[in-house]
């Protein structure tokens, strides 16, 4: 099952996709609208491999990805470090096609534009990363654990740039508890399989893969009416009267 | 206990720390001095001023596991057997002993499926595992975990702690983002501009950042409900 496509131009058909790598695969048929898709699952389950499939950066070895209405489009990798071809901040963050100065503002990094990024630490360069990406638009974003490495602060920030992305289609790849956009669907990667689990906030009870105090929430009959931290607060108001 | 006295390196300045044996986290921003801190305790950086010492001994001496925030920094091997059996070749075990151990330590941790694959066909937390199955797997003194869970779900997370403690390590220090494994830390260190802003029992800690998104989401339901 997929999500009903409301006729918003854009689709991301993933039409009977096999990857093989000796005996591990991981297999995945849907089709992805214009929203924010969730995908969770567990370690070694696929989802860094469907992201590079989405993205073009592997061929899978059965089935087609379409890109139907889709012209543009960026991967965000999950370590940052494979993001960097700039000698310099100031070159890593010109590579990306924006404005250095504002990147690097945006990263709290003003003024340290001429450091070798792997001067940084991990979460300051997932930072930058983030920072560039984020002043880019493309029709299909692919976050794949966009929130590894950030502090709690910029956990947020993450989750709450990704909310506002009205248009397009945002895959957001991660195993991230606690901070979470407003979400639209969910999907999961249950034994190498993709599956669609459903639409936000109905399928939350069915998400194998949700995050303890979720789970908690929903056990004592409070189902959140998303996943922001707003809508965990509110549900948590509900449970306590 | 390890102590630190009058250590400043890069942004870190610490006139004075005790770290007592058990499970401890160090928490704070990016960009706070956490990794760099857990290097100096290794050895990986050299200060120039201060001390950390164990019984007065330089903590680089000693066994020392480590696990960098760079996954692929970590290894040095293509293959996830010889990864793992490389801190014991380095020490010139015998071969059978380090096969033994190999085995054992990968079937423990119920990742036999991986011995024979090239870590770069790894997921990233895959990676992680085996980097600490390697840091772990000649039972460090001190065993020290820059950010390590950030690759790694819940299930993922149980197998790193049964591996954890069963490594044998007297201190367990890590640098973590996840609040819900730091409030199961015995000492909580928050560590804000190079500087401690507070260390202790988890509950004093997430008590002096009360307000903050540092206090878990837990905590916070159980503060919100009351006792």
């Amino acid at each position: 099952m997929s999500p009903s496509h409301g006729g918003l131009g854009l689709k991301l058909v993933l039409d009977r996709i096999i990857m093989k790598r000796g005996s591990w695969s991981c297999a995945a048929d849907g089709i992805l609208v214009p929203g924010i898709h969730l995908i969770s699952g567990r370690v070694g389950s696929g989802k860094t491999t469907l992201a590079e499939l989405i993205c073009g950066l592997l061929e899978p070895t059965s089935g087609e990805l379409v890109l139907d209405g889709i012209s543009s489009w960026m991967l965000c990798q999950q370590f940052p470090e494979y993001h960097v071809i700039g000698a310099t901040l100031e070159k890593e963050a010109q590579s990306y096609g924006v404005v250095p100065e504002l990147a690097l503002d945006r990263a709290g990094l003003t003024g340290r534009g001429g450091e070798d990024p792997f001067c940084l630490s991990r979460g300051e360069l997932r930072k930058l990363q983030f920072s560039c990406l984020s002043l880019c638009d493309r029709d299909l974003f692919v976050w794949d654990e966009p929130y590894s490495a950030l502090d709690c602060r910029e956990k947020q920030r993450v989750a709450q740039h990704l909310s506002t992305r009205s248009s397009g289609i945002t895959i957001l790849f991660t195993h991230e508890q606690r901070y979470f956009p407003k979400t639209d669907y969910l999907w999961e990667m249950c034994d190498g399989v993709l599956k669609y689990v459903g639409k936000v906030p109905e399928a939350l009870p069915l998400w194998e893969h949700a995050p303890s105090h979720i789970r908690f929430l929903i056990g004592k009959g409070v189902i959140p009416a998303n996943l922001t931290e707003e809508d965990l607060g509110e549900a948590l108001c509900r449970m306590q009267g | 206990m390890i102590v630190v006295r009058n250590l400043v390196f890069r942004r870190l300045s610490i006139p004075e720390l005790t770290i007592p044996p058990g499970y401890v986290s160090l928490i704070g921003p990016n960009g706070s001095g956490k990794t760099t801190f857990l290097r100096v305790l290794s050895g990986v950086l050299k200060h120039a001023e201060g001390a950390a010492l164990i019984d007065d001994t330089p903590l680089r001496e000693r066994r020392i596991g480590f696990v960098n925030e760079y996954p692929d920094r970590n290894i040095l091997f293509s293959r996830v057997s010889d990864e793992l059996a490389s801190t014991l070749r380095f020490s010139h075990l015998p071969c059978e002993e380090i096969t033994r151990k190999v085995d054992l330590t990968i079937e423990r941790a119920g990742l036999s499926h991986l011995a024979d694959r090239y870590i770069h066909t790894l997921s990233g937390g895959e990676k992680v595992l085996v980097a600490l199955l390697s840091a772990t797997i000649h039972s460090p003194e001190v065993l020290l975990l820059d950010e390590f869970d950030s690759h790694l779900d819940e299930h993922a997370v149980d197998a790193a702690e049964q591996v954890i403690s069963s490594s044998g390590a007297v201190y367990v220090i890590r640098c973590t983002q996840n609040m819900d494994i730091a409030s199961r830390s015995e000492t909580l260190i928050a560590l804000f501009n190079g500087r401690i802003r507070s260390i202790g029992a988890p509950s004093e800690v997430f008590s002096a950042l009360s307000g903050t998104c540092y206090v878990p989401f837990a905590w916070r339901s159980r503060i919100e409900t009351g006792p």
